[in-house]
Formats: structure tokens, sequence, C-alpha cells
């Protein structure tokens, strides 16, 4: 399931302008500690966390997640946007908790 | 990183890439201040100024240059998530000082860990490296010098078997009476 189905199915916000909203969702991995997703993470996963700062776009370059989902209306530090759309990243937002993304994404994207 | 040990490894890893040939690692721990500081300082090659006011950011580092990566943004996202500070000052051919304060009894502040674990790496790794340890309470200092060990030593490497043992255990007992003079058992 592409990003762009994904966040309309859940009525995911997307903070964004200039990501990819083709690219493919192919799993979720959930996480906050940076250093910890930054080696867990899969290519083509939805990532979701409540971390706000500008270092969870540079994570999400490196490990090529698919998007980037804040949980529970987290706002982001006011640079994470512009970095994210420099980078082609996107980063959409629930009012939901991450354990309700997920369960979620596993219903619709048949994961 | 699960451990602020860890992180500590991370920057002391730039200063040896960075050619230092003496390294201080300071940690303060003050309940007063209710902070826990970690000082480290080297004499390396140090950055210049362009450089330094882009260490800071995650994208221009790992662009650039593989060997810092995420170091310095995570070190101070650690710092920054627990209401402290982060600081990095350099001068190109005298060296580097990164200092870290973290709220001591912030819930988000990540456990010290294993220093005389990190120490034992860091010595093993580069034994031709002096390393300066010191770890400071409220009321009590622990000092750990390598320097003072080459007195002792002579021309016998810091990293032999039976060395690193040493450092390992004297480091463990040194921080195990600074915790017992503040009342408290674990670090």
């Amino acid at each position: 399931m592409k990003v762009a189905e994904l966040a309309d199915k859940l009525h995911l916000e997307c903070l964004t302008k200039e990501g990819d909203l083709n690219l493919e969702v192919t799993g979720c991995y959930i996480g906050d500690l940076l250093s910890w997703v930054m080696g867990r993470a899969m290519e083509g996963d939805a990532w979701i966390t409540v971390m706000s700062n500008v270092n969870i776009i540079a994570v999400a370059t490196l490990s090529n997640v698919s998007c980037i989902i804040l949980a529970e209306s987290v706002t982001p530090d006011p640079a994470v946007l512009e970095k994210a759309d420099a980078q082609g990243i996107n980063v959409l937002r629930s009012t939901l908790s991450s354990f309700e993304i997920a369960k979620q994404i596993s219903e619709v994207a048949g994961l | 990183m699960k451990e602020l040990s860890l992180h500590i490894l991370d920057i002391v890893k730039n200063s040896v890439k960075a050619g230092a040939t003496l390294i201080g690692i300071d940690i303060i721990e003050s309940v007063q201040a209710d902070e826990l500081t970690i000082v480290i300082s080297d004499n390396g090659c140090g950055m210049s100024k362009d450089f330094l006011a882009r260490v800071r950011d995650p994208f221009t580092t790992t662009r650039t240059t593989r060997k810092v990566g995420m170091g310095i943004p995570l070190y101070e996202a650690a710092a920054l998530q627990c209401d402290g500070r982060f600081d990095i000052t350099s001068e190109v051919n005298v060296g580097t000082t990164v200092t870290a304060v973290f709220g001591l009894s912030h819930i988000d502040r990540a456990p010290l860990g294993d220093m005389a674990e990190t120490m034992t790496t860091l010595v093993s790794g580069s034994p031709e490296i002096d390393f300066c340890y010191t770890h400071q309470t409220d009321t009590n200092r622990f000092v750990f010098d390598t320097r003072e060990i080459r007195k002792e030593l002579g021309e016998v490497p810091l990293n032999l078997p039976d060395v690193i043992l040493w450092i390992d255990a004297f480091i463990k007992e040194g921080l195990t009476t600074l915790a017992l003079s503040r009342g408290e058992t674990n670090k």
C-alpha cells in the first residue's frame, strides 16, 4: 500500500509537501530511542514515533523508511518540516497512540 | 542510546580520530544542583569555525563525513530531553571540548552506564593515548589518570591483559567508594 493511501485510510495529517507519497509501505516500526531505531527500522517501514526533534529526519534518511508517523498529535520542532521537505521525507501525524496506529496499519495494509 | 557511557565512547572516538594525545573525561554529579555534567576535552586537531558551526546538524555531518555520523546530534538530544544543555568549543591545532549537562533526577535521563568498562575499552583500543577520567560528587572526587599509571609501569604497554584487569578493578573500587560516601550503593 502506498503512503498516500495509508494517510487517507488512517486519516493522517500530512505535514510535509515534498515527500514522495507514492512510496510503498512494506512494514511498520515503532520506536523513540533514535540510536535504536537507526539499526532496526527497515526500508519501506512506516515509522511511528513521539520524538519530534530534527534528528528524526536524519534517521528516516539513513533507514529509508517510507514515512514518519507522529503519534498522539505530537508537534514537531520548527526546523523539522523544513528539513523533511529538503530531504523528501514524508511526515504524517495522527491523534492516536502508537499502538492504535500500528493496529490500523496492520488491518488496512494487510501486514 | 540506552546509557550515557555509550555516548562517551562515541565522542571520545572522535577525539582519537582527531589525533589527540591526551583526552580528559570529567564527570560531575551534583545532587545539590541536580545536574550531571560530562566534559570531554582533547588536544587533537580541533575544528574550523565553519565545521564547528555545522557539526551539530545531523545532515551536513552525515553527508560530508561518515566518521562523525549521528554521534553529536544524538548526544545533544540526550542532554536536551532531560532539561540539560550542550556546548562544543574547538580551536584548530589546540583541541576540542564537548560539554553536556543533564538533569540528574530527570526521568528521561539515561543512566550513566559502566564507566570501568568504558575506560578499559578506550585504553585497550588506544594504549598510546593518555586518558584522565575524573568523577566528582558534591563531597568527593575520584581520579583515574593513565599518566600516573605509566610512571609506575615504565615501558610496559597499558593494553596488557593484567594491566587492563587492574584498571577495571581500580575504577570499580573507586566509584563504589564514591557512591558509598554519599550513602548510595549504585550509580
